[in-house]
């Protein structure tokens, strides 16, 4: 999910930039010589693959990159309808079944490749909260093999307008040239040579299809993300996805590769449950990556150099807040997240040695606080598991005093959580506030 | 509603369940993703400082706060009735939806004088907000006319006397208002005014739960099942705590 407030901003200044025209560099970002190895004539509505290995292997580049998340809701399979809120309107995610009218079905599979890819769809350019910046990393044979399998799916008729939510400037699909010619690696994957190919495949899906950086990366104020932070844990407003390098205090340090791929495919690692929309792409994606591919990509994490955010200085414990804290964790916490803060493995988060939840941002948590959370629903860890709200019970300063105490017990340390922090996000997440008692 | 009339009701809307279409229900597939408590199931406070509005006049305040005292006095174990906010409580509850009998049948008995037996208590037409309403002003009309002063005014030991003989049913109030019962709502009201959770306007500074050692709220008591014969020192907490 992309950080929408900063990239507005963003798509405001290129805007001008694209109305500008900018020459040979943008030529150069929105060149689609890329595609050319794709097929120019057959529409997909004509087309049905019988090749059954390259369908089966397409459905797996559509698992590994998450398409259903967006593209799958009540209207059925692929058929969108995806409201995706955003401080500038409501993008609605597009119809890609094969229906010519409504979906794709007119598309050839350069035009495919031209979305997917390139970031250029039927109706002009596409908006970046479609990861094509992290697509063009896909192989041709990977994005042959889902053209294959697209072409088996059930067109579904289901018209969508998806920028009619989006007013003026942000309605105007051309301004993503300009983002683009600003933004938008136009390469493909180069394999490292020097590196393994374990290596090579966690960073293919990493970068790839799994466009993890698209969160986990934190973004610059023209909402690029910050190559110098890669997937060192970025904001995206409601939710942090935390840092996914090997920094021991809030990173993945202390967790093994095997931890990181149980993490994937069940949600959780026996530690740590994911929540919100790691929860979703859990769900989704990464539920279905062969163990192969979920231990490629750990290896391929564990190898990225640990972010410099330094160990956090424990917070006293005989603080009268901290007491008072103590006691409201055990009235309202302990039944599930444990006495000593062990959680219930597979289902209920630890907070004992949870680094991912130690961040200086503590988004994840007080969000889980006012508006309750749920785990993920997998073929192995069925419970999905929910978090209730107590935004109704709780104040600011409350919530607070909790997260600080579960942040600093057990051997935890972390930076303190500030009442006026909670209270920016029970506005931004339109939690209820503490019930008036007598 | 008559109570033939809800018979009646309740066989047309097993008639009609097992012929609506089911797409008439809201299916649920999967599990439900939010977690947020829905407004329906979250507890209705009592109003942060609600002036009285059931009990707006002060002499049926007075009487009330009369009878709840000598029935839980201030001691050595705790507040009265009325100091830890027993009347606010009770304000609060016969405003609502408790005083308006709402999940009370109110309509007259089909056989009166078998209804008692029946039921295996009196049973009334009345909103508990009318009965009191009704009791209070019999009570003060009662002390005026036997001792000729306010039945707050009454010394504790008379009001104790006057109780004891409306409990034992020795005592007619004026007006019909049947001694027995309505002591026995007030006893009871009284009794959870102290004892509801704090958020009700009662058990003030949780004093209720302080006297009986009610640790309150609290959601598991696994850590302390194995602990017997050993005081736990469990402090009370509400469910919606002020700090």
């Amino acid at each position: 999910m992309a950080n929408w407030k900063k990239i507005g901003g963003g798509v405001a200044i290129v805007a001008v930039i694209a109305a500008a025209g900018a020459g040979l560099w943008a030529w150069n970002s929105l060149n689609t010589a890329a595609s050319d190895v794709a097929d120019g004539t057959t529409r997909l509505a004509d087309f049905k693959s019988t090749d059954v290995e390259a369908i089966k292997r397409g459905e797996y580049v559509m698992r590994l990159g998450d398409c259903s998340a967006c593209h799958t809701r009540e209207s059925g399979s692929f058929a969108g309808g995806y409201d995706m809120k955003t401080p500038f309107g409501t993008l609605v995610s597009s119809n890609i079944t094969p229906d010519p009218e409504t979906g794709i079905g007119n598309m050839t599979e350069r035009d495919f490749f031209n979305s997917v890819r390139q970031g250029i769809g039927q109706h002009g350019f596409l908006y970046p909260a479609m990861p094509y910046t992290a697509y063009r990393k896909l192989t041709d044979q990977d994005m042959h093999d889902l053209w294959a399998y697209m072409s088996t799916i059930e067109p579904v008729k289901n018209d969508i307008d998806e920028n009619a939510g989006m007013p003026f400037p942000f309605n105007i699909r051309l301004a993503m040239a300009g983002w683009n010619t600003l933004f938008f690696d136009n390469s493909g994957f180069e394999q490292d040579a020097v590196k393994d190919a374990v290596l090579n495949r966690g960073k293919y899906i990493v970068d790839g299809p799994g466009h993890c950086a698209a969160c986990h990366t934190p973004r610059n104020p023209l909402g690029a993300e910050i190559g110098s932070s890669y997937l060192q844990g970025g904001n995206i407003g409601k939710w942090f996805a935390p840092d996914l390098t090997a920094n021991p205090h809030v990173g993945l340090g202390t967790s093994t590769a095997q931890d990181i791929a149980n993490y994937l495919r069940t949600g959780s690692d026996g530690t740590a449950v994911a929540a919100g929309p790691m929860a979703e792409a859990v769900e989704h994606s990464t539920q279905y990556f062969t163990e192969a591919d979920a231990l490629a990509v750990d290896t391929y994490l564990k190898s990225l150099p640990a972010s410099s955010t330094p160990a956090a200085v424990a917070m006293p414990s005989d603080t009268p807040a901290m007491q008072k804290a103590a006691l409201a964790y055990e009235v309202n916490c302990s039944a599930c997240h444990g006495l000593e803060g062990e959680g219930i493995e597979g289902m209920v988060p630890a907070f004992k040695s949870n680094h991912g939840l130690l961040a200086g941002d503590a988004t994840n948590l007080i969000h889980a606080m006012l508006r309750g959370a749920r785990a993920p629903h997998t073929h192995d860890r069925q419970t999905a598991a929910g978090m209730p709200a107590f935004d109704w019970k709780m104040n600011d300063r409350q919530v607070a005093d909790i997260l600080n105490y579960v942040r600093n017990s057990w051997g935890n340390a972390a930076p303190a959580v500030e009442a006026d922090e909670v209270g920016r996000l029970r506005a931004y997440l339109g939690a209820g506030n503490k019930m008036e008692t007598p | 509603m008559k109570r033939r009339d809800l018979l009646r009701s309740f066989g047309a809307a097993v008639t009609t369940t097992a012929l609506a279409s089911p797409s008439a229900a809201a299916e649920l597939k999967g599990f439900p993703t939010q977690t947020a408590m829905s407004p329906d199931h979250l507890p209705k406070p009592a109003m942060k400082g609600g002036a009285f509005r059931v009990f707006t006049q002060e002499n049926d305040r007075k009487t009330l706060a009369a009878v709840f005292d000598r029935m839980i006095p201030s001691d050595k174990f705790g507040p009265s009735a009325s100091e830890a906010g027993c009347l606010e409580f009770l304000d609060d509850q016969l405003a609502g939806h408790y005083g308006e009998g709402r999940a009370l049948y109110l309509e007259g008995p089909v056989r009166p004088e078998t209804e008692e037996a029946i039921m295996g208590s009196p049973q009334f037409t009345q909103t508990p907000r009318q009965r009191y309403e009704a009791g209070l002003k019999a009570l003060e009309a009662y002390a005026q006319a036997t001792d000729g002063v306010a039945f707050h005014a009454l010394s504790p030991d008379r009001i104790d006397e006057i109780l004891a003989g409306l409990e034992e049913g020795k005592i007619d109030l004026p007006n019909g208002v049947q001694g027995k019962w309505f002591f026995e709502l007030m006893l009871q009201n009284a009794r959870e005014g102290y004892l509801a959770d704090p958020i009700y306007g009662g058990n003030r500074d949780m004093a209720g739960w302080k006297m009986i050692g009610f640790p309150g709220a609290r959601y598991d008591y696994r850590p302390y099942i194995e602990k017997r014969g050993e005081n736990l020192n469990l402090v009370p907490v509400s469910l919606i705590p002020n700090d």
